[in-house]
């Protein structure tokens, strides 16, 4: 845009707005009444622009006369809670808005693992059988071993006795003087070994050696060598 | 309200979390940023709806504010942008609200019957028209400074224009509605 399309001749229009806007200093508002004195052209713009302002003037002041406070300030001071919320989002930081996240996230979270916790059964009692509708309690749990291994007795084949699947009885190993006892239990009175068949090797011959030399420190009044089945 | 500080320390709690503070430069500023809307849109209602959108793009944008200028030239900026907005848009819609918005006007001050009403609304409306008639450079000026009273200096820092470019461009403008008003006076 050409600055100065109604420019005038003279080089004092800016002391000329100055002056008449008031904001001249004294020294600009001296010289400028000096000049005006000999300056017709200023004179003239002088009279002719401060007519102009007081139309604008008038303009103005009927124009700004129905201004009323806007809704946004006029409107009430307290705030709902979530627009409070939503204006100190707005006013906050980018380093608050991640922390404020960040513990948003973490506390729900940790609400998510305390009603896992909470919510699920304190003290299951253990499925038997496979049936986990039942719900079984300790004595029931206890009654239920006792009778499968009741079961499980009857079913071994004949000759095998309870001790394989109770606690086991002490060995006892039949001799030329009778039974002896190896670890002080009362002989059953068999001379055959009391083992099951199927549960322990037969003895080596090394072993045999071995044990009838234990035996004889064992029992020093028994003379004759053990008579070991071959 | 109690002593609050400069516009500056106001938009510092504002930013800070109270919900007051911006209310408190809405109520500073309000009257004037609708002088220079009015000013500069010619009619009340889209200067009153670029008022409002001026402090609340001013609110969206208080993060952006860094102080460097001050609240006041910052709001000016934002309105003579709202302003500007409001014309594009305007003039895309092929509306020249002013023009109908004059004629109206003129019809229903001639049908007022006394005579200085009449002589007095011709004026006022004739002054807006030739107000409207100029460019924007040189409006905005006229108006920041008859509407809103600022300081040369002011303006020149809301601007971020030299003070001796606000001098010239309000001789300028003041010169055109000069010629714009004695035309007016003559038809």
């Amino acid at each position: 845009m050409k600055e100065m399309d109604n420019s005038s001749t003279c080089e004092r229009t800016g002391d000329l707005i100055a002056v008449l806007y008031g904001e001249a200093t004294e020294r600009e508002q001296r010289e400028f009444e000096l000049h005006v004195k000999r300056c017709g052209e200023c004179r003239a713009e002088f009279a002719a622009f401060s007519q102009v302002r007081e139309a604008i003037g008038e303009w103005r002041d009927e124009a700004l006369k129905g201004f009323v406070s806007s809704p946004m300030v006029a409107a009430s001071p307290r705030k709902s809670a979530l627009a409070a919320l939503r204006q100190f989002f707005d006013l906050s930081p980018l380093w608050m808005k991640g922390a404020v996240g960040f513990a948003a996230v973490a506390f729900c979270v940790l609400v998510v693992l305390a009603w896992g916790r909470f919510s699920s059964p304190t003290a299951e009692p253990p499925v038997v059988g496979g049936n986990r509708a039942a719900v079984y309690t300790k004595e029931d749990l206890d009654r239920a071993v006792a009778d499968a291994l009741a079961k499980q007795e009857a079913n071994l084949p004949k000759g095998v006795e309870r001790s394989v699947i109770e606690a086991p009885k002490p060995v006892v190993v039949a001799s030329s003087s009778g039974s002896k006892r190896l670890n002080g239990a009362k002989s059953s009175g068999s001379t055959a070994s009391t083992r099951a068949p199927h549960e322990r090797r037969p003895f080596s011959r090394a072993e045999r050696e071995q044990l009838a030399a234990d035996l004889r420190l064992l029992s020093g009044s028994d003379e004759s060598d053990p008579d070991f089945d071959r | 309200m109690e002593t609050l500080g400069t516009d500056e320390i106001i938009v510092e709690r504002a930013l800070s979390g109270d919900a007051d503070a911006f209310g408190e430069i809405v109520r500073r500023w309000e009257r004037r940023i609708f002088a220079l809307t009015y000013g500069i849109l010619g009619r009340e209602e889209d200067a009153r709806d670029a008022t409002q959108e001026t402090f609340l793009a001013a609110f969206r944008n208080l993060r952006g504010f860094r102080g460097e200028a001050k609240v006041s030239s910052w709001l000016h900026r934002i309105a003579v942008n709202q302003c500007l907005t409001r014309q594009r848009r305007a003039k895309v819609r092929k509306e020249s609200a002013l023009e109908d918005s004059s004629e109206t006007e003129i019809a229903t001050a001639l049908d007022e019957s006394p005579v200085s009403v009449v002589e007095g609304r011709q004026r006022t409306l004739a002054v807006r028209r030739a107000l409207n008639g100029l460019p924007l450079e040189l409006r905005q000026i006229v108006v920041m400074k008859e509407f809103e009273e600022l300081t040369f200096r002011e303006i020149s820092e809301a601007l971020d224009l030299p003070l001796s470019t606000v001098k010239s461009r309000l001789y300028t403008g003041l010169k055109q509605l000069q010629l714009r008003l004695a035309k007016f006076g003559n038809e």
